[in-house]
């Protein structure tokens, strides 16, 4: 009987296929038939328009008029936020500075001693020195109103997704929403509720930076100790004592976390939403500077967000995970003497504005930097045209339309296509002879891949192709999931735009992955290239996104390349870090089960470690996907086709309807590439039964 | 504040106690009933086949006042999912749970507290202590719930403090202790407002074997005063039978021996639950009342034995005799006797 029911695996055989060789078969086949009969029958790769919904103007109709409808409440409402704002601003740029250094350097002396004293005072000095005192205190004061009320969103929808488990997961998948639309689309329809103006930006911060806090509070709340939560159940403490006196306050820890994170997401969405300006933060100061090509300026302004991020996060980073505190009256005793300093040198104290003691350096960089890109721009040209020839754009619009005599010094034929399928085919089949066909398969169309090019992809291979990556790696919930979500954007008229970000961030998702991936590899080796690599990462994912436009415009302008590479610098991060942490932290006794069977260094690395450390890189993949998508926007500012432009050219113009549609096509993609890796990483973990 | 009902009501009483999780467990659970016809097996079963888990498997028992009711069982046997069901941490799905009388299940949100404030005290095996209070803070909580000033509540915290022995540390942080000591101030915590009914969740589980047995040792010295009714779990046979009045032997949500120790070590049901009293010492724990036969004219002035000595030490005794020895009780009045080779037998089946 049990001969009967086990069939031998014979390779080639149909009966024997293993579900990923059927899934990539399909899509072999489907990008077969739309190849042969694309020529003949157009609309099988390019959707025709005629087949779209308005989507765009349907969205736009009915959210104007539903935001029309709630607009008095929310004028109601932005004038009510204006109170606080003012407040906040009046004190913030009113404050004498040297109380305001004092009080951080305070501050930074209770939190974390000498080290976080001495950040504050640094940090703080250096602002002053820049020259952009009062711009970074409009920013703060922004920060100030705005994180309040995010702490109060996100807080009460932890609170309410513990208290009601009923609508936990509706509450995340909200969340998981509200974080993949990019930041500028839902800008604009906040622009048509609140017009133009500061408190845009302060909501837009508070929307922004509540889901980090709610997912945190929810997390602390679990991870309560059962028996901590039935304590105090069982020492009589009612709903709400158990709750505000135990649970709470055992998830303190957790809870800062998500403080440190709602403070530096508002962050940088407050200098995000510079751009619809109305109000002279240091977020537009870096937006003029860098129209105005001032770059030495730019750079000066990028840097002093970055040392108000840095002081921020570090501070409330050490009050989440240090619990200890030091001395109050030291603390006390500094805002004391500054206040005498201030209060003597009153009439002498010089005006912030009229301090710019770093525009010297400033205005060298800015010289130098130009002088630079004069000597060098034949190399830097070189460097960004040669990528874009060989690289960017034939991945764009594939090698049968990027390769041309001008650039390549020969022009692709129809006779090198069937070549180049040609082999393809027949590697396909001497991998598939070797029991590989799923590889082969893949190999062949990834081939077409290259040669169609990415935004010139034809729909039904998209579609079909999605759908089998989904059925391997969550069966057929997960591919229905994937065919549906960007069968929305195709009737919807954005595909094209989509394709163009698809292949943006599929290529800068592709770059992380190796070069994250080799230099994750070479941390785990080399704790030395850790100590290097540690801080600049920590460095990169403490920067607002913003700031990664100063230094590629600097080199190489607006364009493609320029946003490529601010997409790159900012998505690698993950990559690095959860690479070198799963090749890491693999158990130590399968370590010294492989070193007792002789394993030398590099054999354990790839046959223990790396096998082992599959799922924790499949996430730091998907944490690279989501990374790409969300500056993808942001470097819409600096040049960039598909949906990020689309969204940006909303914002200018109010148009909520595209606006919306966009950035929902934006989170489409994001959610479905990472429902995609998610699948493969569950498998993965599954299999290894972690 | 110990129990003035001075009823004859059990302290707690359990009566058909079904715990079934799952989606709809309780329509679930009254079907399967019904189907089955009054055999827990059969409806148990069939709630398995509906992919339900019955945790709880129509329990029944009462513990006396004063009594420490030990339940046993491996994990995963329901055990400390019962106890959960009578200090309403979990609503039982099925059956009655009697405090002095009053039946919980039906029992208000409002009345429930009250009886945790005033009534109920529970020991976890993690212990549950709060990280964000100190040792005094931790155990003075129930008191504060109950409402007390502060002066009270610190007093009465001390007090208890004092009784498990943690003078001194009134100001750690529970970061700051060791296993043994975190367990003291769930104990002191548990007591603090002086409970009735006391309820230890395998409270020594997580502790080094020698810690452990002092920590029974103590929990035996401070029961001994305070007489409370107790419903201790455990999955550790010789921890049951040195503490317990009575044991309930469970197995896959169902009680499948109540007994003394001496019964549970001589008389086990069934295998399983010889199983566990296999690798216990049974000379060390069954006394000698539970071989004795009525005196049928054994030598009084020989040898005696008392009846409530170990089987161990009986036979150390009478290990050179060949005929019945009498057995006395504490005035010495001859009330049976035993046959050293019945004695040697009961020691023996151990073995096998």
């Amino acid at each position: 009987m049990m001969a009967d029911d086990h069939s031998p695996a014979r390779p080639g055989a149909l009966s024997g296929l293993t579900p990923r060789t059927r899934a990539a078969l399909v899509a072999v086949l489907v990008g077969a038939i739309c190849l042969l009969l694309g020529p003949s029958l157009p609309w099988l790769v390019k959707w025709p328009d005629a087949w779209t919904i308005p989507a765009a103007e349907w969205i736009g109709t009915s959210l104007t008029w539903f935001l029309t409808l709630i607009k008095p409440v929310a004028r109601f409402f932005s004038m009510l936020l204006g109170y606080p704002m003012e407040w906040a601003n009046a004190l913030f740029t009113g404050t004498p500075w040297p109380i305001t250094i004092g009080i951080v350097t305070a501050l930074g002396w209770f939190i974390g001693g000498w080290a976080m004293a001495l950040l504050g005072l640094g940090g703080l000095s250096f602002v002053l020195a820049s020259g952009y005192w009062l711009e970074s205190m409009a920013t703060l004061s922004l920060v100030a109103v705005s994180v309040p009320l995010a702490l109060l969103m996100g807080g009460g929808i932890g609170i309410l997704a513990n208290e009601v488990p009923r609508i936990k997961s509706g509450l995340q998948t909200m969340m998981d929403v509200m974080q993949t639309v990019p930041t500028f689309a839902y800008l604009t329809p906040l622009l048509l509720l609140f017009g133009f103006g500061p408190v845009v930006g302060l909501i837009a911060s508070a929307i922004y930076a509540a889901p980090p806090m709610a997912r945190n509070v929810i997390l602390g709340l679990e991870r309560v100790e059962e028996d901590i939560k039935e304590a105090a159940i069982m020492s009589g403490g009612t709903r709400i004592q158990q709750l505000f006196l135990i649970e709470i306050p055992s998830a303190a820890t957790q809870i800062m976390i998500g403080v440190n994170q709602c403070l530096m997401a508002a962050l940088s969405m407050v200098i995000i939403a510079a751009v619809i300006g109305g109000f002279n933060d240091i977020g537009w100061e870096v937006l003029l500077t860098m129209r105005k090509a001032q770059f030495g300026q730019a750079m000066l302004a990028g840097l002093v967000i970055v040392v108000f991020a840095i002081v921020i996060d570090r501070m409330s980073g050490h009050l989440a995970t240090n619990p200890h505190r030091h001395d109050k009256r030291v603390s006390l005793g500094i805002i004391a003497a500054t206040c005498v300093i201030a209060a003597l040198l009153w009439t002498r104290l010089p005006d912030p504005s009229q301090i710019a003691w770093l525009q010297p350096i400033a205005d060298g960089l800015d010289s130098g930097l130009s002088s630079f890109t004069v000597a060098n721009g034949a190399a830097l040209d070189a460097l960004k045209n040669g990528s874009m020839f060989y690289g960017l754009l034939p991945l764009r619009i594939g090698l049968d339309s990027a390769v041309l005599p001008f650039t390549w010094g020969f022009q692709w034929t129809t006779q090198m296509s069937l070549i180049l399928y040609a082999a393809g085919i027949a590697i396909a089949i001497v991998l598939a002879m070797r029991g590989r066909p799923t590889l082969g398969l893949t190999l062949l169309c990834l081939i077409g891949v290259l040669e169609t090019g990415i935004a010139e992809l034809p729909w039904p291979f998209v579609l079909i192709g999605a759908g089998a990556i989904g059925w391997v790696a969550g069966g057929r919930k997960l591919a229905m999931f994937a065919v549906l979500m960007l069968g929305a954007i195709l009737i919807s008229g954005l595909w094209e735009k989509a394709l163009l970000s698809l292949y943006l961030s599929g290529v800068s998702v592709l770059t992380c992955a190796v070069l994250g991936g080799l230099i994750g590899l070479l941390c785990a080796v080399s704790p030395l290239a850790w100590r290097v690599v540690q801080p600049i990462c920590d460095m990169l994912q403490t920067i607002p996104l913003f700031v990664f436009l100063i230094p590629v415009l600097m080199f190489f302008q607006i364009g493609e390349f320029s946003a490529y590479l601010a997409i790159c610098l900012y998505a690698i991060v993950p990559m690095i870090r959860y690479t070198r942490h799963g090749l890491i932290n693999t158990p130590e006794d399968l370590i010294e089960a492989a070193v007792s069977s002789g394993a030398t260094e590099w054999q354990t690395m790839f046959e223990v470690r790396a096998p082992y450390a599959a799922p924790t890189i499949l996430l730091g993949l998907n944490q690279t996907i989501l990374y790409a998508f969300a500056m993808l926007v942001i470097a819409a500012l600096i040049g960039t086709t598909g949906l990020g432009q689309s969204i940006y050219l909303a914002l200018g113009s109010a148009d909520v309807g595209l606006g919306i549609a966009s950035g929902a096509a934006m989170a489409i993609l994001a959610l479905v590439a990472d429902r995609l890796v998610q699948g493969f990483a569950d498998e993965r973990r599954k299999a290894l039964g972690l | 504040m110990t129990s003035q009902t001075g009823s004859d009501d059990p302290a707690i009483s359990c009566r058909n106690v079904w715990q079934v999780f799952g989606p709809n467990a309780k329509t679930a659970l009254a079907d399967a009933k019904a189907k089955a016809g009054g055999d827990s097996d059969v409806a148990a079963q069939s709630l398995r086949d509906q992919g339900l888990i019955p945790a709880v498997q129509d329990a029944s028992f009462d513990v006396h006042n004063g009594e420490l009711f030990v339940i046993m069982g491996l994990s995963g046997s329901g055990k400390s999912t019962i106890v959960r069901c009578i200090s309403q941490l979990l609503q039982a799905t099925g059956g009655e749970i009697l405090i002095e009388g009053e039946n919980l299940v039906n029992a208000t949100k409002a009345r429930l507290i009250e009886l945790r404030r005033r009534k109920l005290g529970m020991v976890f095996q993690h212990f549950g202590l709060f990280p964000h209070m100190t040792v005094t803070e931790n155990v003075a909580f129930p008191l504060k719930m109950q409402g007390q000033n502060k002066a009270d509540r610190i007093k009465r915290a001390l007090e208890v403090i004092e009784l498990v022995g943690l003078k001194g540390r009134e100001d750690s942080y529970p970061r700051q202790l060791s296993g043994g000591q975190r367990q003291r101030v769930g104990i002191a915590r548990s007591l603090a407002v002086n409970p009735d009914i006391w309820f230890l969740d395998e409270p020594f589980s997580a502790l080094d074997p020698l810690i452990r047995r002092q920590l029974q040792d103590e929990f035996i010295n401070i029961q001994a005063t305070l007489k409370k009714s107790i419903v201790f779990i455990t999955h550790d046979i010789a921890e049951a039978l040195k503490i317990a009045d009575r044991i309930a032997i469970m197995r896959d949500g169902k009680i499948v021996q109540i007994g003394t120790p001496t019964e549970i070590v001589l008389n086990p049901v069934d295998d399983y639950v010889r199983e566990f009293s296999k690798d216990v010492a049974k000379g060390r724990h069954a006394r000698v009342a539970s071989v004795m036969q009525p005196a049928t004219g054994a030598d009084a002035s020989g040898p005696s034995l008392r009846q409530d000595m170990t089987l161990e030490a009986a036979l150390a005794e009478c290990i050179t005799q060949y005929d019945a020895v009498a057995v006395k009780d504490a005035d010495g009045k001859v009330i049976g006797q035993v046959d050293p080779s019945v004695l040697a037998k009961a020691l023996q089946a151990e073995e096998t």
